[in-house]
């Protein structure tokens, strides 16, 4: 029990941000649960390039957005006095990138989130990322889903969609 | 393009494959968009040793750099908001008293009497002009107190009548409650009296560093002073009111009374008029709640109003309480041997003279001053600022320190009041005249501008407003011209102060006008390259290494790039020229031989010369002047070089369609330099 009690979410957790509406929600969740157990958070967000780049290839544009992800990511954790590192990667499969980011960093935890969509008013979309990082990483996997309400504002117009490429395609 | 530098980290899957991305800006910046950076406050943070060592000392002064985003925006309840803002007019409740005995005392024992009717007297005063202010803060919710109302109100004139009105007042709060501070110490410790100025001074270097930390107001650190001194205060009176009436005790002043003449004066309407205006002082600081209201919480006009409502009713029991006891007592101001305050031999009649009590009362008291000192220390930063952003004050007024703090206007504010300390000695009774006479000028301009306010807008409940208003602006007016009068010649001194301070803010306005004016571009104009020729000139002092740079450097500006060679030894002059000639061919050199061993006056003649010569029918070209410059790297070494750079950058400041270009070399830039031995040395740019 006293166990229990006592076991902290994780030590060190990987942030996947897709640069989507449940960043901040990812973030904050991540922030909360490491401030009870002193734990280190690693924020990541894969600029996803395409065949037609080298891999290595500077793209400018989406380094300033990915850039202002991170920086968010940062002043946040400072918020909960939680230390919070930035990391930035250019890949092609997004979620291979931060399952191997997460060995790599020796995480006990990836956070990702999940907004709810549905394809064309149907069946809720899950993505291709959150199947593979289940699949695939050998730490635990935190989903965080948006609420619902949320999903209709941002359908509605009151969201705001900051860039393409993460987690949860 | 692709990033050799880049390293490929591989996974565990083949061909899972990524590679981190740099981001060289986060260790200074942060980024809040495409394009949009913020600075850290590591992007600040010095460079150079001596840099360094000045941040560590700044930093242990005035702690660490606060961003916009720390500024604490907590608004203040009733309860805490009476405590931080009657520390000021409750504060004057300890010396007012005082001031009334003082001019009573020269009519002789028996007139000391008076002294209640009086206190009642400005008691009533402080009714009209709180019923007043209480209208202000409903009508003007946004603060600023009478600076505002004047703005928004009447003529500018008035306005910065007001301002400079409150100014002084801002300053002689800060003089004279420090003064009375100190004073309140040394009725308790006699044995201080040769430090009275210094204890003063102190206080204020030290209230000085902790606003510059940014010391917020709204801790609760300034609450509990000020209910000390009303708790301790209200006891003292209750039990002295008690003794008095109860146990029927009392006592006659002193005999013969201290202070008073030979031979008494009349008390005649003159005298009356005089201790009025004097006790009068108990009124400075009553508008310190109508220059916060957003400081509330919500309902701010609401919670202001109780809260000033509060604060008169307590200062006018203090104050009147203070002068029935000090009376009964037959307590008047002592100044020999050593100096003795009304309000600490009430004290001492009351908690007995070296008792705990009275130890813990005059601790008090001196606190609730110093307290009253700091409450300048908001409001004068925070008034010159808003000046300054309506262009009657200089601009670096409105500029906040490293701890959000408006950092000229607190060294401003320290430095004339440390002024005046020293100047009347720490002597309270000797500042109080230049302290009221503010205080009402800018009472009455702000009650004026109530009237008008109410004639304008006339909302439900005007005329009561009106009539309120009216009453208070003639009662103002007719005790600022009485303090004026009455404590003649010392306050005349402020009838030549604040209109040479509107005089100052006029022409301070007149000038960022005019600049305003003249760089102000038309918001619908499309700027298109200018096509203007352009020339390059190099003044060298030989061929060295910083020459050929900025030379370089020139090249790159335009293509008509010539050298200007200044010398007194034609000899070296002719050998610089052969050597110039063969190592840089395509570069004119111009040699000017200069007798009189004049360095700046040649090059601007040179330079007029040019000009003079460029046809008349097109437009001159810009004259860029790139200056070779040899970058120091010590402190010491700035004193050996770039003496005759800097004085001829200084010459062409301001110089028409001219722009000077430093080159800077660094030695550290190119440590592979080859070393080329010279028979005669030249410093590089000295």
């Amino acid at each position: 029990m006293s166990d229990q009690k006592q076991r902290v979410p994780f030590r060190k957790a990987v942030l996947g941000l897709n640069g989507g509406p449940t960043d901040e929600l990812v973030i904050h969740l991540g922030c909360q649960l490491a401030k009870v157990g002193n734990a280190e958070l690693v924020a990541i967000h894969v600029i996803e390039v395409d065949w037609r780049h080298e891999l290595s290839e500077e793209l400018t544009t989406a380094n300033d957005t990915a850039s202002a992800l991170l920086d968010m990511a940062e002043i946040i954790a400072e918020s909960y006095k939680v230390r919070l590192t930035g990391d930035l990667l250019q890949a092609r499969e997004v979620a291979a990138a931060i399952v191997d980011e997460a060995i790599e960093v020796g995480a006990d935890a990836i956070i990702i989130g999940l907004p709810y969509r549905q394809r064309f008013g149907g069946d809720f979309a899950i993505g291709d990322s959150i199947p593979y990082i289940f699949q695939n990483a050998p730490c635990e996997v935190i989903v965080v889903r948006e609420a619902v309400a949320s999903s209709a504002d941002r359908q509605t117009g009151s969201g705001q969609l900051v860039a393409s490429g993460g987690g949860t395609r | 393009m692709s990033d050799p530098q880049k390293p490929w980290l591989h996974g565990r899957k083949p061909g899972d494959r990524r590679v981190r991305v740099e981001r060289p800006h986060s260790a200074f910046f942060r980024y809040t968009g495409p394009g949009t950076l913020v600075a850290r406050e590591s992007a600040s943070a010095p460079h150079t040793t001596s840099g360094r060592l000045v941040e560590r000392i700044r930093h242990v002064l005035f702690g660490r750099r606060l961003s916009i985003h720390e500024e604490a925006n907590e608004r203040l309840s009733k309860k805490k908001a009476l405590a931080i803002f009657s520390s000021d007019p409750i504060s004057s409740s300890a010396y007012a008293t005082e001031e009334i005995l003082r001019v009573l005392v020269l009519a002789g024992a028996a007139v000391l009497l008076v002294s209640l009717p009086i206190a009642i007297a400005v008691a009533v005063l402080l009714a009209v002009v709180s019923l007043s202010y209480r209208q202000i803060v409903r009508a003007y919710p946004s603060g600023g107190g009478d600076y505002a109302v004047a703005r928004r109100n009447l003529p500018r004139m008035a306005s910065l009548v007001v301002a400079a009105a409150l100014l002084l007042d801002y300053v002689m709060t800060v003089a004279v409650s420090t003064a009375s501070a100190s004073e309140q110490v040394i009725s308790a410790v006699p044995g201080l009296a040769d430090f009275q100025v210094a204890i003063a001074v102190v206080a204020i270097v030290l209230i000085t560093l902790g606003n510059m930390r940014g010391l917020s107001e709204s801790g609760n650190i300034f609450a509990i002073p000020t209910y000390l001194f009303v708790g301790s205060a209200l006891l003292m009176i209750a039990v002295g009111v008690f003794r008095i009436v109860v146990n029927g005790e009392s006592a006659p002043p002193p005999s013969p009374l201290p202070g008073a003449p030979a031979l008494p004066e009349m008390l005649g309407v003159l005298l009356l008029i005089r201790a009025f205006a004097s006790g009068s002082v108990a009124l400075t600081g009553i508008e310190a709640v109508a220059n916060g209201v957003p400081a509330f919480k919500p309902p701010e006009p609401k919670n202001a109003a109780a809260t000033l409502a509060a604060v008169a009713v307590i200062l006018a029991v203090l104050f009147v309480g203070i002068t029935f006891v000090a009376y009964s007592f037959g307590v008047v101001p002592i100044d020999d041997p050593i100096r003795k305050t009304v309000i600490s031999q009430v004290a001492a009649v009351i908690y007995g003279d070296g008792s705990v009590g009275f130890y813990l009362f005059q601790t008090f008291t001196a606190l609730i001053l110093f307290l009253a000192a700091n409450t300048s220390y908001n409001a004068f930063p925070r008034l010159a600022a808003i000046l300054a952003r309506d262009g009657y004050m200089p601009r670096q007024f409105s500029f906040r320190g490293d701890r959000l703090a408006f950092s000229s206007g607190i060294v401003v504010l320290s430095i004339v009041a440390l002024i005046l300390l020293i100047a009347f000695g720490g002597d309270t009774h000797a500042l109080i005249p230049l302290y009221s006479v503010g205080v009402f000028v800018a009472f009455t301009i702000g009650q004026s501008g109530m009237i008008f306010h109410w004639l304008r807008e006339k909302p439900d409940g005007w005329r009561r407003g009106l009539a309120i208003n009216l009453l208070g602006c003639s009662m103002t007016g007719i005790v600022a011209v009485v303090v004026l009068i009455a404590k003649a010649p010392t306050s005349l001194l402020v009838a030549i102060v604040i209109p040479i301070l509107v005089v100052v803010m006029l022409f301070i306005h007149r000038q960022y006008k005019a600049s305003a004016e003249h760089l102000a571009v038309r918001p619908d104009a499309v700027f298109a390259a200018p096509r203007r020729d352009e020339r390059v000139i190099v003044p060298i002092p030989g061929i060295n290494r910083a020459v050929i740079q900025a030379v370089n450097v020139g090249r790159s500006i335009a293509p008509d790039v010539r050298a200007v060679l200044i010398s007194d030894e034609p000899e070296e002059a002719a050998e610089i020229r052969e050597r110039w000639e063969r190592q840089l061919p395509d570069v004119p050199l111009v040699l000017v031989e200069s007798p009189y061993r004049a360095l700046v006056g040649p090059m601007l003649a040179y330079l007029h010369v040019l000009d003079e010569t460029w046809p008349h029918d097109k437009e001159y070209p810009v004259t860029f002047v790139v200056i070779p410059e040899y970058v120091a790297r010590n402190w010491w070494e700035r004193i050996l070089y770039n003496q005759s750079a800097n004085r001829l950058r200084r010459a062409l400041i301001g110089r028409p369609h001219t722009v000077v270009v430093g080159v800077p070399y660094r030695r550290d830039e190119d440590p592979d330099a080859e070393r080329v031995p010279e028979a005669r040395h030249k410093p590089p740019a000295s």
